[in-house]
């Protein structure tokens, strides 16, 4: 194995080190977590590799073999022009098999007056794009991808990694954002387009800061703008599915997941546009006790 | 032949009331468990006592509005053969 380049990343609770056999995707990664801080005493939680599926790929048509502390052994490598792509993804692997300190919910948040709204679903559920949007519209970005929720206290921790934009959601957000907080454009990746948006400058800032879960949201894109009750037994049935770490918890994760259940106004929430979600979430909003 | 059931240790289970389910986080396991009516009020009458299905089925006539006979009986058994697969009950020999 020939020399490896590496970054240390704090996003929230959770560092990182990065290793890579290429320098290019560390340079990129490097410039658009420049505001982030080092890891405190420069220990790490996690280790992601870059490495080449074969040694001699590391030159020629380079693939990049995503590794590190937890993997998954059918992860198709990725060529090297979507390095950035791999790095992030084998970052969310870790966190999705590896972290414990949190329930994992697999989620958007964002907060207002120390109130935290989460929003969950399905891929293309629009709860990236949602929480992108609403970050540039007064609230604070808390995470697009996982939601950690404190065992203890029942509080959200922010998780506010690079914002990961796909496909119509890049063109949305590049008619909002200045372009220096863009990554490069990655196309026809496994993922579709895919484009990173470094996330509001008090998003990185404030990672520390937790919030008291007020709403959770089930958005649907692509439908008539409505809010609906959903059932408890619902609700919780999703919210294992969405949770990568709920088994791995046992009680602790248990009691938790059915606090949170218990506690937290919920409604499914379909819309066409972010104007109409921004209308709904306003509404609700204004409702809580 | 017919069996007798035991529940596992109140002390291994945590109850949970959500609006249409119970659900059932089972320590050793680790596993949550969903439960629809009639499973639970199953496993509160069986406390821990091995009981015949026709033993359970009047006890919870006893509690609950249920009506006694046959039918019931055989519903607490399938009741009860799925209970005993998820770890939750066991079949007591003798």
């Amino acid at each position: 194995m020939g020399e490896m380049h590496q970054i240390l990343l704090k996003i929230g609770p959770a560092a990182f080190r990065i290793a890579s056999a290429w320098r290019r995707p560390l340079e990129q990664l490097e410039a658009l977590y420049q505001d982030y801080p080092a890891p405190p005493g420069g220990s790490v939680d996690f280790t992601v590799r870059l490495e080449p599926e074969k040694p001699w790929r590391r030159y020629i048509r380079p693939s990049v073999h995503i590794g590190g502390d937890f993997w998954l052994p059918d992860a198709a490598p990725l060529p090297l022009r979507h390095g950035l792509l791999a790095a992030e993804m084998g970052m969310n692997l870790q966190m999705a098999l590896g972290w414990r300190r949190h329930l994992l919910l697999h989620a958007s948040s964002v907060e207002k007056d120390g109130k935290a709204l989460i929003m969950t679903g399905l891929s293309g559920s629009g709860k990236s794009t949602l929480s992108a949007m609403l970050a540039e519209r007064g609230w604070r970005f808390m995470g697009d991808e996982f939601a950690l929720l404190c065992l203890e206290s029942g509080q959200i921790v922010p998780f506010p990694r690079l914002i990961s934009l796909k496909n119509d959601a890049i063109g949305a957000m590049q008619s909002v954002v200045a372009e220096n907080r863009f990554g490069p454009e990655m196309k026809a990746t496994p993922k579709g387009d895919i484009r990173h948006l470094v996330p509001p400058k008090d998003a990185i800032a404030r990672m520390d800061e937790t919030a008291r879960p007020v709403l959770l949201l089930f958005p649907r894109f692509g439908h008539s703008p409505i809010l609906r009750d959903m059932g408890l037994s619902e609700i919780f049935v999703r919210l294992t599915q969405a949770s990568t770490n709920y088994v791995a918890l046992g009680e602790p994760g248990f009691h938790a997941l059915t606090r949170f259940v218990d506690q937290i106004p919920t409604k499914a929430m379909d819309y066409q546009s972010v104007e109409q979600a921004e209308e709904l979430i306003d509404s609700l909003w204004s409702q809580l006790p | 032949m017919i069996h007798k059931y035991r529940a596992a240790p109140n002390a291994d289970l945590i109850w949970h009331d959500l609006d249409s389910m119970m659900l059932l986080f089972h320590r050793p396991s680790g596993i949550t468990h969903m439960l629809a009516d009639p499973a639970p009020a199953i496993i509160e009458v069986m406390e821990d006592a091995p009981l015949t299905a026709a033993e359970i089925a009047s006890r919870l006539t006893v509690l609950f509005d249920v009506e006694a006979g046959t039918d019931a009986e055989d519903i607490i058994l399938a009741r009860l053969e799925e209970l005993s697969a998820l770890g939750l009950v066991s079949r007591v020999s003798g």
